[in-house]
């Protein structure tokens, strides 16, 4: 066993990619197995066989022939529009589904398991429209997507596959696992700005919580509406001291956020953990360049009242 | 703090991007080409797919910086653009199965491009030369056995010298599943390649 570990790894020492205990293993692995000491040795040579064939860098003939084509490009080309970047993005939200099981499992019950896939067949040119369907109609559904669409050759019988998405309510208390877990999804996703900060504003009472702080940093670096984003800046304001997430990520607001406001409210937020290094040196970056007048003098304020670095 | 002052600037010139400014975007551009047309070129073999690439992965940055929403760095996000594209042109020329690359002179005749890598490095001799091209020539025979996965992965590893870590983030997938498929990649090219140690 100890052997085929050693084998699996030894090009991860190679390239320097294993964590020090695991590399100390090895080495005294190696040192007292023959066998395990010529693999790695074998291992060794071939990388230095390999490092003998580099990638070339390109030519500054290609690199200027590239950027000139890119910029003729850039000229006619257009950027998502504001409502491609309302509209809901599948897969962006995938990914974050995927570290939050206990929200995939939420959606699971609430949302998607509400879900009916439902097989219409259709005749052409019939009068009565619908031939085949699900015995009942379901009260309040809605089309959440097409999937599939396909014709028989033989009949001319058209089979279209889609899904419909029923509306349920849900009650309980702030402490209820599936209304935290709804509180999340609707502050991450809800096209409704004003459902955003309702949620927003009640998660904010359970801002100890790790998954509801994330969702609040998440809020506070991606939400399009400036009140939700000094909602989240309100909730996570008592952790800046103690949580270097949510230092990153008010210094963030603070650099990146386009409303002057958030970005105040931010700059107030990091005022008692000034003597941070990552938080002097933003400082010292917006008392060199900041372009509101307001931020840049605080900034410079703040900074004077730091003791020297030696 | 030069590093710290890198990425507020790549982050001011993000925001200004997306705001609609392209001249923020070309600087953008300017801090990252390079190295994505290393990239290209190493992995397609060729100039012009390389350009070919590096246009398509720009211009996709540019009509989607919109949707960037800071959750990794911009380095990841045109990597894993970049990566994408490649891995789509290797895919296609497995099923085309090319050879080594070529391209053609003036008069219609094809030549190795392989060939006319120029060495620059100090000291290079004829003979030197001669024999880093056929071992160039060979790595580049073993690696189109690899599948497109692996042999993306052993280049962003070996080529471009990223973590695994890095490499799992571009790629979209974990650390492990990287550590695992740099594993196979390097098994296959040292059974290929058995014969030059």
């Amino acid at each position: 066993m100890k052997c085929e570990w050693v084998r699996e790894n030894i090009v991860l020492q190679v390239y320097g990619e294993l964590a020090d205990d695991a590399r100390h293993e090895l080495e005294q692995h190696v040192a007292r197995c023959a066998d395990c000491a010529a693999e790695l040795k074998a291992e060794q040579e071939f990388h230095a066989l390999l490092a003998q064939d580099r990638a070339a860098d390109a030519t500054p003939n290609l690199v200027a022939a590239s950027r000139m084509r890119l910029q003729e490009a850039l000229e006619t080309a257009k950027q998502g529009s504001f409502f491609s970047r309302l509209a809901f993005d599948p897969a962006n939200w995938l990914r974050q589904v995927k570290f939050s099981p206990a929200l995939a499992s939420a959606i699971l019950i609430f949302g998607f398991a509400g879900g009916i896939v439902t097989t219409y067949k259709f005749i052409p040119h019939s009068t009565t429209g619908i031939v085949q369907g699900p015995a009942t109609v379901p009260v309040q559904t809605s089309i959440a997507g097409i999937d599939s669409i396909s014709q028989d050759p033989n009949t001319n019988q058209i089979s279209i596959k889609y899904k419909a998405v029923s509306e349920e309510q849900k009650q309980g208390s702030l402490n209820d696992q599936d209304i935290q877990q709804l509180l999340l999804y609707a502050a991450h996703n809800n096209y409704n700005s004003g459902v955003r900060v309702d949620s927003v504003d009640l998660l904010a009472k359970r801002s100890g919580d790790l998954q509801v702080r994330e969702a609040l940093m998440y809020a506070l670096q991606n939400d399009t509406n400036p009140g939700v984003r000094l909602k989240s800046l309100d909730a996570l304001g008592n952790y800046v001291k103690d949580d270097t997430n949510v230092r990153d990520a008010v210094l963030r607001a603070l650099v990146n956020d386009d409303n002057s406001g958030v970005r105040i409210e931010a700059l107030r937020l990091i005022e008692p953990v000034k003597a941070d290094g990552s938080v002097r040196g933003v400082l010292m970056a917006l008392a060199a360049k900041d372009q509101s007048t307001y931020i840049k003098s605080q900034a410079r304020t703040m900074l004077a009242q730091l003791p020297e670095i030696d | 703090m030069a590093g710290q002052e890198r990425r507020i600037d790549d982050t001011m010139l993000i925001r200004e991007a997306q705001r609609g400014n392209r001249a923020a975007f070309e600087e953008l551009v300017r801090h990252y080409d390079q190295a994505v047309l290393r990239l290209a070129l190493h992995l397609t073999g060729t100039e012009q797919d390389a350009q070919d690439v590096y246009q398509d992965a720009f211009l996709k940055a540019y009509k989607n910086i919109g949707n960037f929403r800071f959750e990794c760095s911009f380095y990841t996000w045109i990597y894993r653009i970049v990566t994408n594209l490649c891995l789509d042109h290797l895919r296609k020329r497995n099923v085309r199965k090319e050879d080594a690359p070529v391209a053609k002179d003036p008069s219609g005749g094809e030549y190795d491009l392989l060939d006319q890598v120029p060495d620059v490095r100090a000291g290079a001799n004829p003979e030197r030369d001669l024999m880093r091209r056929q071992l160039g020539a060979r790595i580049s025979g073993a690696l189109e056995k690899l599948t497109p996965r692996e042999r993306m992965v052993f280049e962003l590893k070996h080529y471009h010298g990223l973590k695994l870590r890095t490499v799992g983030e571009i790629l979209q997938t974990t650390e492990e599943t990287a550590k695992n498929t740099l594993f196979r990649a390097t098994q296959k090219l040292r059974g290929a390649l058995a014969d030059m140690r």
